[in-house]
């Protein structure tokens, strides 16, 4: 149980609390508070994985979401997470991780043969390559390069896992718990500001964890502990954790991941994996900090290299010793501190400085503790192949093109410094407009374009005193905007150390005849030399820089190497970095899960599903069901074995002969009232709507503007002023916002209002020439003969007792009559009517049934009515009102409108009498014509007709009724057929409408 | 100019890849030019390769107001196909199929050109029948297309929802096997080098700001580079095509939208095809590098910001998971916009204008990327003769006068609903 | 997420809405007599501006009224949004 790199004090860590966890599949002990990160080094282990290209051997180099290489393998089966960051996995007992993109083994790679193939692997090689012969690349070359690809394993199973989503109102949302982030949501919140303050690690504090600080009195972890206490208590804050804000959306639409489940060691199961909150912020403060630049040098890319910053707050959080030899490389001051916290420790560091020298007071207190420094010196490389096990460290002649005395310091690790970048990944995202600032050599947030302030070192103040100021008074102002309560917060007083001015070099020179790699960006492989050759091949936007050479593209997005790729740059281009610009930050800040932006809608619950009230009797009589957009439609009620096309000619061949009825609740309904209304119609619909006498139905086409036939469907006048509108299934949603635009837009002089029925009625069409006889029983008071009823007509009454509408209306061709009552009595309804339908052998038919009627009869649907055809193409021309305008009237007559060879329906039937003719056919003349082979139309629908026995089909053809006797062939060589066709009329059932006037 | 191959490659390494060229070389304007095309995307270096190569004219100046193949080349999620129902389309972008197979040894750049096969999955019967009509339409037009069984797609996607709980099940698919895809930015620079050494001029950060016209002729054209005059002007700049139309006096059929592709964190390859899902309108592949790529729906304003917003990329996931239940647990990397020129029937123009000597290649809403090399070759012919070409005869500008529109998803002219 | 203030219920996110495109086309008034250019204008052809754009956008989840939004193109800031009735 030995964590040899542990410290017995110092860190936040438990302790008494061991945690037990696998990694490579060997068994490892770290304490509650370690991240695996921190638990790995407290057993010694730096090597955790290799680069993505030459599989170079991969460590530590950051302790945040920063880290570029820690990525790692959680779990198997269906809860496995590939790429998880290891300094962000927060450890549990049981917590099983391994190695990603290396085989057999992480310390034993066979993938390691590209480094030493490097040299034929620069960046962009493979433009250049694999293109001989023609059909090896995909056939050789990139399934090879695709058994290297990627990082960890994906899960093929299912996410087991739940995630939400939460949606949120404040005034200011705070992003980030350190000092200046603390101070403006103190501010704001004692302001009166509704306040969420969102921190994307487990613990608050950010920097005051790590530094020697004092605020007021007290260190800066009390100060810190002590705010968030008085935050917490505040009615008007939320203060989350473990939450990360990664997304600047517009109009201050924040969004952030909040991890609720994974650091849990025995979750219950009802606790969501993570939570998506949506936030509205009036103001949005970004505090989110820095991150430390690493230095370039000869292979600076070994285990054991890390950011200065990040060995340090393994000392201060964690209380770990990355290692014992250490030496610190360093532009700047800020490294110091992490020499002093080693000395602290027991440890002597070296600390090798760039720069000539420092007179800052932390350099005077490393000094005052007898640490060694080496100033105007430098490491020009490092040995070790799966540990840094020694430094080159050399003077750096006057011009610091080369070396003096290199020689040979043997370390264990190395913590490099190569200063600070501000994190403005979410200020920029907000359309920020960033500035390059000089003194601290990175780009910081300008003008903002959205209600967004960044605060403290995430603005570019990198002191503890210029973080507080700018947090409380920011956050006060800022506030005080929306509040107007001008309650401001002193900043109380606060102790740090003085730090000196870096020196911007941070690109050692290779010393003479040697061409060590030095690497740029971690995990993707980007080396000095491959940014030199984009450049020398002319890649010379930074856009260009980064895509030749994937340079910030790895799941780190170039935290710790964009800045400096474009430091690289702008050298060799002798350019200022921000003529260079730099690329743009786009959402997320870090990677997010897929099934935490998808939320609750999975599986099932992906979209909603509509059901009828009958739904329920439709299941208990075996029907099966088919999607009809959200909507569950009875396709056939399954008897025996039956298959569907035998169930389909089982139903429609008995509505064609008794009566059958069909749950028709589906179809869009809309009420439409007012004086207007008849007028309205009208304009809508292409045929006449003034005289429609009140009680009775019409059958009506729509066109959009573009003539093209939007909907059709019957409407019945309930009264003078109400009308009853009926729509297809599928274009129910449309059709209402299309009559709602019309009437508020266009003419909003029209007193006329609509209104969505679907929900309210149940429907079902009762049809077949027994259908009189059923309805007389149903409603023995009304007058059902064709005088007191006719086709179209429309009555109101009641249903032994419930309310109800009787259209007689047909889509079947048949005498049929269409029953609404109001939903809750659906059930009721529908049973009447097969109580009292039994002894006419009434039968419940489906959609495949309705299908088959409604196409030989030649009626029109969705797959005639498919945005490409005009009424005349459907034999609609009869509906076209010539006596008024309506809506598309106007586009019907353009040129290849009016060219009377359009494709426009017409009935086919195989000339065997037999084979069904597969929908999605075409129609050609010559069957053996070469390729391509003119197509003359297509076949929309198919049916075998009830009627005639034998199959018949719609289709949409060229000329039309001309063609009407002409033998053509009907093709659908995906499924290896042609058949020979005649081409009849598409009213194959009762061309002249006489059974539904019976 | 210099010859790629595993021998330049080797040559090179020895000598630290120190010879190596400039692929293409950053020009100023010169005062004239016999052509100018405005936009150095795919398509305006296509098209200014196709002029060199077929029409003989090298006189060229590409103009790009930010840096080459910053566009939609650089931006789509690298998509090729020809699985078009209409004969306009299915003709022309098959014939764009059989460039891309050779495109890698014609440019001598490894475009990656990767036939691994375009599968659109269909939900019910009904889609099924549609697809059938489409893929019917492509077989009669000597396109490669095969219906698979769900069975069949079981085998080749196991990880799609085929449980009792997907709330769209999957009835079976069309395939292109040929479809597939390619590395975009090889595409921009493959042909820029090419066009480089043809002595084409491609000039970058050069942003066209007027035209010249004089009695219906194009003269020249103003730019924060300065004048250049010239006689014949190609307008290649998808999404901002309606900007420099108004310089023009001209209104389009075209409105610019926002579309979001997004990738996820790279892992192991276990998605060999381009998949989509028919209940919905998502799209996915894994990229060589082991992202998978993903797209959906536009975000449904006009915008000409490279970016979206997240209740579309929410949308366009909760479909992506429907369709593949096991993406939930792989993390979102990066997301970025492109800004999509949608035409009024969702196909593409490419014509001569009211103007002389001004011609136009647009509309090609989020299809643009697998159009590049026969978009470039024709409007190549175009400009070049004077006159369209019998491929392109189809996508002329008037067609929204007379009604010969080419309207494939038959959705009309709200071309936000993509 | 665009936050959009719909004249009759107030601030609302964008995921209540569906848009309708370019306000400023007007439809000819029914029943007069339109030159083919015209209509062809009105159908297909847009003015499609980078910068400010006024439009219609619809509260479907909401009070299903149109409204007017003058919103830019290129940041997607709203101006103003009115009721059909009012101008931008």
């Amino acid at each position: 149980m030995t964590q040899k790199y542990r410290l017995d004090k110092e860190g936040y860590i438990n302790r008494k609390k061991s945690i037990s966890f696998k990694f490579n599949g060997k068994k490892y002990f770290g304490y509650e508070g370690d991240t695996l990160a921190s638990a790995l080094l407290a057993n010694g282990i730096h090597l955790v994985g290799r680069s993505f290209k030459y599989h170079r051997p991969r460590g530590f180099v950051g302790s945040k979401e920063d880290e570029p290489n820690a990525k790692v393998q959680l779990y198997d089966g269906a809860k496995t997470e590939p790429n998880a960051v290891a300094t962000e996995v927060e450890l549990v007992e049981g917590l099983v991780a391994k190695s990603q993109n290396c085989w057999p083994s992480v310390s034993f790679d066979l993938g390691a043969i590209n480094n030493f193939l490097s040299k034929f692997l620069p960046a962009g090689f493979y433009y250049k390559t694999f293109m001989w012969p023609k059909s090896f690349w995909y056939k050789i070359y990139e399934p090879i390069i695709r058994k290297t690809a990627g990082l960890g394993v994906a899960p093929l199973k299912p996410d087991p896992d739940r995630y939400e989503h939460k949606f949120e109102h404040c005034d200011v949302l705070v992003i980030g718990s350190g000092p200046s982030g603390l101070a403006s949501a103190l501010a704001a919140a004692k302001n009166g500001a509704r306040v969420i303050l969102a921190e994307d690690k487990s613990q608050f504090g950010g920097s005051l964890l790590t530094d020697q600080v004092t605020i007021g009195n007290k260190t800066g972890k009390e100060w810190a502990d002590e705010t968030i206490e008085q935050l917490k208590s505040m009615p008007n804050v939320v203060v989350k954790n473990r939450s990360q804000v990664f997304g600047y959306y517009d109009h201050n639409m924040m969004v952030m991941f909040e991890r609720t489940k994974d650091h849990i060691e025995s979750p219950s199961e009802y606790i969501p994996r993570q939570k998506l909150w949506y936030i509205r912020a009036k103001e949005v403060l970004v505090s989110t900090g820095s991150i430390e630049r690493p230095l370039i040098f000869g292979n600076n890319d070994r285990p054991g290299i890390l950011l200065a910053s990040a060995a340090k707050e393994y000392i201060k959080k964690y209380g770990i010793l990355i290692g014992k030899k250490p030496i610190i490389f360093t532009n700047n001051d800020s490294a110091y501190d992490t020499a002093i916290e080693f000395k602290k420790n027991g440890i002597n560091p070296l600390v090798v400085d760039v720069r000539k020298n420092s007179e800052s007071t932390v350099v005077k207190e490393a000094r005052d503790l007898g640490i060694n420094i080496k100033f105007s010196h430098a490491v020009a490389n490092t040995k070790g192949y799966l540990r840094v096990n020694s430094a080159t460290v050399g003077k750096l002649n006057n011009d610091r093109s080369s070396y003096e005395n290199l020689e040979n310091i043997p370390c264990d690790c190395i913590c490099v410094s190569g200063n600070w970048t501000p994190t403005v990944h979410l200020s920029s995202q907000s359309g920020n407009k960033l500035k390059f600032d000089e003194i601290i050599n990175a780009f910081i947030p300008n003008q903002s374009r959205q209600n967004e302030t960044a605060v403290g070192s995430a603005n570019g103040s990198f002191t503890l005193k210029k973080s507080l100021e700018d947090g409380f008074h920011k956050g006060f102002e800022i506030s005080n905007r929306l509040t107007k309560k001008n309650i401001k917060s002193d900043t109380p007083s606060s102790n740090e150390k003085n730090y000196g001015k870096h020196e911007n070099f941070w690109c050692m020179p290779l010393p003479k005849n040697k061409d060590y790699k030095r690497c740029v960006d971690f995990q993707n492989d980007v080396y000095v030399s491959d940014i030199e050759l984009a450049i020398r091949e002319g890649f010379r936007s930074i856009e260009h820089v980064k895509r030749y050479t994937t340079l910030g593209m790895a799941t780190d997005q170039g935290k710790t190497s964009n800045l400096n790729g474009l430091q690289l740059v702008s050298n060799i281009e002798n350019k200022i970095v921000p003529e260079v610009g730099h690329t743009t930050f786009r959402p997320p800040y870090t990677p997010v899960t897929i099934g935490t932006i998808v939320g609750r809608e999975v599986g099932k619950h992906y979209r909603p599903t509509r059901k009828s009230p009958m739904h329920s009797w439709h299941e208990k009589n075996n029907a099966v069901f088919v999607d009809a957009g959200l909507w569950l439609r009875p396709r056939y009620y399954k008897q025996g074995n039956e298959t569907l096309q035998q169930a389909a000619k089982r139903e429609g061949a008995n509505v064609r002969k008794n009566v059958g009825i069909c749950d028709v609740t589906s179809l869009g309904k809309i009420d439409i009232k007012g004086p207007d209304s008849a007028e309205f119609l009208n304009r809508i619909y292409t045929n006449a709507w003034m005289k429609l006498p009140v009680g009775k139905a019409r059958y009506g086409v729509m066109l959009r503007e573009d003539g093209i036939v939007f909907d059709d469907g019957t409407t019945t006048r309930i009264s003078e002023n109400h009308f009853h509108m009926t729509t297809t299934t599928a274009q129910a949603v449309n059709v209402l916002a299309h009559l709602e635009y019309y009437l508020q837009v266009v003419w909003p002089e029209l007193d006329v209002n609509v209104l969505s029925t679907t929900e309210q009625w149940a429907g079902a069409a009762v049809a077949g020439p027994k259908s009189r006889a059923l309805l007389k029983k149903l409603f023995p008071k009304i007058d059902v003969s064709s005088e007191g009823l006719p086709f179209m007509g429309f009555k109101e009454e009641n249903l032994f007792g419930v309310p109800a509408r009787v259209f007689r209306i047909s889509f079947s061709g048949e005498l049929a009559y269409e029953i609404n009552v109001e939903s809750d009595h659906g059930i009721f309804m529908w049973k009447k009517i097969m109580e009292l339908g039994k002894s006419m052998g009434i039968q419940p038919y489906g959609t495949e049934a309705l299908s088959t009627l409604r196409i030989e009869m030649g009626h029109v649907a969705g797959s005639e009515i498919d945005g490409r055809t005009i009424p005349s193409d459907l034999s609609l021309e009869g509906m076209l009102s010539k006596k008024k305008d309506f809506i598309g009237k106007r586009s019907l007559n353009r040129e290849a409108f009016l060219n009377p060879d359009r494709e426009k329906i017409v009935g086919v039937i195989p000339v065997d009498k037999k084979t069904m003719i597969p929908e999605g056919s075409h129609l050609v003349k010559d069957k053996n014509a070469p390729l391509p082979n003119p197509k003359l139309g297509h076949i929309s629908a198919s049916c075998w007709s009830v009627e005639y026995n034998n199959p018949f089909s719609l289709a949409i053809l060229k000329e039309g009724k001309k063609r009407i006797g002409e033998k053509l062939y009907a093709m659908s060589p995906l499924k290896n057929k042609s058949i020979e066709v005649e081409i009849v009329s598409s009213h194959y059932v009762d061309p002249k409408g006489e059974r539904v006037r019976s | 100019m210099q010859r790629y191959s595993i021998f330049s490659l080797i040559k090179n390494a020895f000598g630290g890849h120190k010879d190596w060229e400039v692929a293409w070389k950053d020009s100023e304007p010169k005062k004239e030019y016999d052509v100018v095309i405005i936009g150095a995307g795919g398509h305006g270096l296509a098209t200014a390769y196709y002029l060199a190569k077929e029409h003989k004219i090298t006189n060229i100046a590409v103009l790009e107001k930010g840096w080459l193949g910053g566009g939609n080349v650089g931006r789509n999620t690298t998509i090729l196909r020809s699985n078009y129902m209409f004969d306009p389309n299915g003709l022309f972008y098959e014939h764009g199929m059989k460039m891309w197979e050779n495109l890698s040894q014609e440019l001598n750049y490894n475009v990656m050109y990767s036939p691994r096969g375009i599968i659109n999955l269909a939900h019910s019967d009904a889609q099924l029948n549609v697809f059938y009509r489409r893929g019917n339409s492509m077989r009669l037009n000597g396109i490669d297309a095969v219906m698979l069984g769900r069975d069949e797609l079981k085998k080749m996607i196991p990880f799609a929802d085929f449980s009792e709980s997907a709330r769209f099940p999957i009835f079976g698919g069309l395939m292109q096997p040929r479809g597939g895809t390619a590395r975009h930015d090889a595409v921009a620079w493959g042909y820029a080098r090419q066009i480089n050494s043809m002595g084409v001029d491609i000039i970058q950060h050069c942003e066209v700001t007027g035209f010249d016209v004089q009695n219906g002729k194009i003269q020249g054209v103003q730019t924060s580079k300065g004048n250049i005059k010239t006689k014949k002007v190609g307008l290649c700049v998808a999404g901002n095509t309606s900007l420099l139309a108004e310089k023009l006096n001209m209104k389009l059929p075209i409105e610019s939208h926002v579309l979001q592709a997004c990738v996820s964190e790279p892992v192991k390859p276990f998605l060999d095809h381009v998949v989509t899902f028919g209940a919905g309108h998502f799209y996915c592949s894994q990229s060589d590098k082991g992202e998978m790529v993903m797209g959906g729906d536009l975000d449904g304003y006009n915008s000409y910001a490279q970016r979206g917003n997240l209740p579309t990329l929410q949308h366009v996931l909760t479909e992506g998971v429907a369709m593949f239940p096991n993406l939930s647990r792989l993390k979102i990397l990066r997301t970025w916009g492109g800004i999509m020129d949608m035409s009024m029937d969702g196909s593409p123009i490419i014509d001569k204008t009211h103007i002389d000597g001004v011609y136009l290649n647009c509309g090609w809403c989020y299809g643009g990327f697998k159009a590049t090399p026969v978009s470039g070759w024709t409007f190549a012919h175009t400009i070049a003769k004077d006159e369209v070409h019998e491929l392109s005869s189809k996508y002329r500008l008037n067609r929204f006068n007379t009604g010969h529109l080419i309207d494939e998803k038959g959705l009309g002219t709200k071309t936000w609903i993509g | 997420m665009l936050e959009i203030k719909c004249p009759h219920c107030g601030s609302r996110s964008q995921n209540e809405f569906s848009y309708g495109g370019d306000s400023s086309v007007k439809r000819p008034e029914l029943g007069k007599e339109v030159p083919d250019k015209d209509w062809d204008d009105f159908i297909y052809f847009r003015n499609n501006p980078r910068g400010k754009h006024s439009e219609l956008w619809h509260h479907v989840a909401g009070c299903r009224q149109w409204f007017k939004v003058l919103r830019d193109t290129s940041t997607h800031e709203i101006f103003k949004t009115a009721k059909l009735t009012e101008e931008l």
